[in-house]
């Protein structure tokens, strides 16, 4: 057990070796038309990254997440920083974004719709939204743990309030800015998916309910896996890209959670 | 800061909410965007305590909220259940975590057509949706929080004779209690959310539904109402518990 642990990328693979035993199992023996066998889900993958169509609606889905994303986080990090340096900064957005925390973004879709029309403006601002909450706070938080004797020093040496925070907070805060952006990351797909599947025109979310209609159940299940390992493997990615941006900080989380 | 300049933050605080109902206000009452792409603020708050007055729309507050607590009660059972678990024994741990590690960050929502087709339309899939989304903050805060536990703790109810799972019970998860709770709290605006979104994608009542009807009618004012509720319920939820959280933990040393 130890030994295997200690191998990197196994537990994971194995988790999913166990996940599809499991659903194939549970699905020969409930023997239902909602809940095809792995084997037949993981048979039609194929088919639907191989269909050129399906590939377009799921690569602008990805670049309206990307935008989105991107967006978002050059957003939010100044607002968190200044946050975290000014008390009058942070009390005055503090209570507005306690206001906008419950709010279910994705379900802003529609309203945006009737402003914005059906394009990818209404779906790259609502992943936008998605995004920013979890990333202003993570900044704020980073930005309000900056060592103040490094801020004097600067400031000593002559350094401008706008030179400190690019060169001092924003690096000193960066591991947990980076915490934040995971987050966002996996909330930017989880906003995406689920504006698609409320407004059901496009995209990755558009598949699923269409078949779903359809009743051609096992592509319904491959895309579930498709989108899964979609949010694993940009989960990962980032992982390792954060590890490479801030190997001086020692790790912190190392699992993150998060909706809309 | 001072008790002067707490109060000169509360009053900072207000102007942002102030300004945006402000310019909402005035985009409105200026004909910049008609009242059918943009309802003036006061109607849309006049709506909303119309609506709270009438049986008929609380009838589907009450639906959405049974879903909510339906789901958060068995994501507490199941969250707190595995989390304690996963500390308790090491084989558990071994499963739980590359377990937890995939799954995390899988967009659970993806999941809810394989509910719909294995759960029906009704309920069950809603809630099945809700138990997948917040149960998982539950169970890391539970994790973590009784895997810092002071070990002397522990290693004090073992040596005068109780049971290892009793110590787990009755010891540890107490002194967990501050984690556990955040992880509800967090796990609770979750479950609001995701049950409201889950509505909105297929339901025939309940909060979300209400919205998806007024957006097929065109009726704006109606599409703001239950998005307000929701996030007022969200709000109220989050405060209360923060309320009940500090009384559970009266006599906890404060939290950094």
């Amino acid at each position: 057990m130890e030994r295997l642990a200690s191998i990197p990328g196994l537990p994971p693979i194995l988790a999913c070796a166990g996940l599809l035993a499991t659903w194939e199992i549970a699905a020969r023996l409930l023997a239902i038309d909602g809940l095809p066998p792995a084997s037949a889900a993981l048979a039609q993958v194929p088919a639907i990254l191989g269909d050129p169509e399906a590939l377009l609606n799921i690569a602008a889905s990805l670049r309206r997440m990307a935008v989105g994303f991107a967006l978002g986080v050059a957003f939010a990090v100044p607002i968190g920083l200044m946050m975290g340096r000014s008390q009058y900064v942070a009390a005055f957005f503090n209570p507005l974004l306690m206001i906008i925390y419950p709010v279910p973004k994705a379900a802003l879709m529609p309203i945006i719709m009737l402003w914005l029309g059906v394009g990818d403006a209404s779906k790259t601002l609502v992943i936008f939204l998605g995004v920013t909450l979890p990333v202003i706070y993570h900044s704020y938080q980073g930005a309000r743990a900056v060592e103040e004797r490094m801020l004097w020093s600067a400031a000593a040496m002559g350094m401008g309030p706008l030179a400190r925070l690019t060169h001092i907070v924003l690096p000193a805060a960066l591991p947990e800015i980076l915490v934040g952006c995971r987050t966002g990351l996996v909330l930017a797909l989880i906003t995406m998916v689920t504006s698609e599947m409320i407004t059901r025109q496009t995209g990755v979310g558009n598949i699923l309910f269409n078949s779903l209609d359809m009743a051609q159940y096992d592509t319904v299940y491959a895309m579930i896996v498709i989108i899964g390992a979609l949010g694993f493997a940009l989960d990962a990615a980032f992982e390792v890209l954060r590890s490479r941006l801030v190997r001086w900080a020692e790790p912190s989380h190392d699992l993150v959670v998060g909706t809309t | 800061m001072t008790r002067s300049d707490r109060s000169v933050g509360a009053l900072i605080g207000v102007i942002p909410i102030v300004l945006i109902i402000g310019i909402w206000q005035v985009i409105a009452a200026s004909g910049i965007a008609p009242p059918s792409l943009l309802p003036p603020p006061a109607a849309v708050f006049a709506r909303l305590v119309q609506q709270l007055g009438s049986p008929a729309y609380l009838d589907h507050v009450a639906t959405t909220l049974f879903r909510l607590f339906a789901g958060f009660a068995i994501a507490v059972v199941i969250g707190v259940t595995i989390g304690i678990a996963a500390t308790g024994s090491r084989a558990v741990e071994g499963v739980v975590r590359p377990l937890v590690r995939v799954l995390a960050p899988v967009p659970k929502i993806a999941l809810y057509p394989a509910f719909i087709l294995t759960l029906g339309f009704e309920n069950a899939s809603k809630i099945a949706l809700v138990v997948a989304d917040a149960a998982f903050p539950i169970l890391l805060a539970t994790h973590q929080g009784t895997s810092a536990v002071e070990p002397k703790l522990a290693w004090s109810a073992r040596a005068t004779g109780t049971s290892p799972l009793l110590c787990l019970v009755t010891v540890v998860l107490p002194a967990a209690l501050p984690s556990v709770l955040t992880g509800c709290r967090i796990a609770l605006v979750i479950s609001c959310i995701v049950v409201f979104l889950a509505e909105m994608i297929t339901s025939t009542d309940g909060l979300g539904h209400l919205l998806v009807r007024a957006s097929r009618n065109f009726q704006t004012i109606d599409m703001f109402v239950p998005l307000i509720t929701i996030s007022l319920l969200g709000l109220l939820l989050n405060v209360g518990f923060n309320a009940l959280r500090a009384r559970l933990l009266a006599g906890f040393p404060e939290e950094p």
